[in-house]
């Protein structure tokens, strides 16, 4: 499974039920670097996208269960922590902002896979800016 | 384009004014009773639906009473160094027929004791500053103090804090929107929901009703906390609701709110370059590689440190001083 998610500068990524933030350059950019395969999503995130009835998109109550290797899921409205040892690719895409949290993301990237034994390597790191938000910093760890 | 229309705004509210202060609604007394009252009183707007915005104000002041049904001083617990609490199950109080999709905004006017009262808008593109930020130094709120302390971060205890940040509407030095407000309310209980606010407005071209209270206990002159609430108005609270209470408080500083008088406290206070810590301790310690402190693990600080500068270190406090890293004068490790 190749993990996406959306954080912020406390490592945030809902408040009180609702995503923290949101940008249409986000959203194309996974709608993107997922075309040539499945992805993954809640039916809550199923609203960010134009077409959610694409080919390649799959709405789940439980979208990491779901994923298999080389599949995509993008994670809103749950920690990722649980699903790390699924995952052989992480891509980060966070805000550089500071919003309120009560959703983390509890996936540390520098630290040791406690289940593979692996650890997270940064492959890169880009920034570009989104629509609404100046700096969005795209990082794509691999194990 | 922006400027002639926040123009136009400020010759209505003082017209406004005049009419609504002749009519006995100026400022308002401030309740003195033991219990958290919001300070000021509505009598002016630059709504385009005036009714809206004094049901909004009205409704505050209201709930916002030691009667309230549901804010008041009494049920938010004594701060223990997390920024802010949720209010009423972290769900606002707006009513639907206040949920308006026309821009406004309202400062209340100050109270006898010069504090600020509500300030509430429904905020839009249309009210979101065009401009870098100008001077709001020549504003005073009641109680303000310049003081300064190594452990708060810019050093400086007290700013002016915005109660409807200047992203949101593009408000300098206005005395109304402006109050005595901790750099830990500034930067740790306030910013991130303001940020959220506009930046869902940037991205979606909604509007949000967004209105703040501080809240003062009796004649006190600086404010006990904020109280924040906001819902977006198109999509219902889809995109943004929440309801919560920010305290005025710093970690490490004692208040005294009648007057604004502050002094560092336990282990802070006298605190030296190397803490006052056992300098014989030893456990895990974060290094912030970038600013070459280090914390405790559970420190409030490394919430706003980028992962890549984190460092975990176990071992002796006093290696790690050796090493020529400094204790954060905040956790006190």
């Amino acid at each position: 499974m190749i993990l996406i998610v959306c954080v912020d500068d406390d490592g945030g990524m809902m408040f009180n039920n609702r995503r923290q933030s949101r940008d249409s350059a986000v959203i194309k950019k996974i709608a993107a670097i997922s075309s040539e395969s499945i992805l993954w999503i809640s039916g809550y995130t199923k609203e960010l996208f134009t077409d959610p009835g694409g080919s390649n998109i799959r709405v789940s109550d439980d979208p990491a269960l779901c994923a298999g290797p080389g599949e995509f899921c993008f994670l809103e409205d749950t920690s990722p922590g649980k699903f790390a040892d699924r995952a052989e690719k992480l891509i980060i895409f966070r805000w550089n902002r500071r919003y309120p949290s009560d959703v983390k993301f509890d996936i540390d990237p520098d630290a040791e896979d406690a289940a593979s034994g692996k650890r997270w390597k940064k492959e890169s790191s880009l920034d570009f800016a989104g629509t609404s938000h100046d700096k969005i910093t795209e990082e794509i760890f691999t194990k | 384009m922006r400027m002639s229309i926040k123009k136009t705004a400020a010759l209505s509210v003082m017209i406004l004014c005049l009419l609504f202060t002749g009519c006995g609604t100026g400022a308002g007394s401030s309740d003195s009773g033991s219990s958290a009252s919001a300070a000021g009183s509505s009598s002016v707007s630059a709504s385009h639906d005036t009714a809206a915005v004094s049901s909004v104000l009205q409704e505050q002041q209201q709930t916002s009473s030691s009667s309230g049904k549901t804010f008041s001083l009494k049920h938010i617990p004594a701060f223990k160094n997390k920024p802010y609490v949720t209010v009423n199950g972290n769900d606002p109080t707006f009513t639907k027929k206040q949920l308006t999709a026309k821009a406004y905004e309202h400062y209340s006017p100050l109270d006898s004791e010069g504090r600020c009262g509500t300030a509430v808008a429904s905020i839009g593109k249309e009210l979101m500053p065009t401009e870098k930020r100008g001077s709001i130094g020549s504003v005073r709120p009641t109680g303000w103090h310049l003081v300064k302390y190594d452990i708060v971060e810019g050093k400086y205890l007290y700013n002016r804090c915005h109660l409807i940040g200047y992203q949101l509407t593009g408000e300098n030095a206005n005395s109304r929107n402006l109050i005595t407000g901790t750099r830990y309310l500034n930067v740790d209980g306030m910013l991130p929901f303001e940020n959220m606010v506009a930046d869902y407005i940037k991205e979606t071209g909604n509007h949000v009703l967004y209105r703040v209270t501080p809240v003062f206990k009796g004649d006190n002159l600086v404010a006990s906390g904020v109280h924040m609430e906001a819902e977006s108005v198109e999509d219902h609270g889809k995109g943004i609701s929440f309801n919560i209470y920010a305290y005025d408080a710093q970690p490490g500083v004692k208040i005294d709110y009648a007057t604004g008088d502050s002094h560092l406290t336990g282990k802070s206070a006298g605190s030296s370059d190397t803490g006052g810590a056992d300098k014989n301790a030893s456990g895990t310690y974060i290094i912030n590689t970038n600013t070459g402190k280090f914390h405790k693990p559970s420190c409030y600080v490394l919430s706003r440190t980028k992962d890549k500068n984190k460092r975990k270190y176990k071992g002796y406090r006093k290696k790690l001083i050796e090493e020529g890293y400094e204790p954060c004068k905040i956790c006190n490790p």
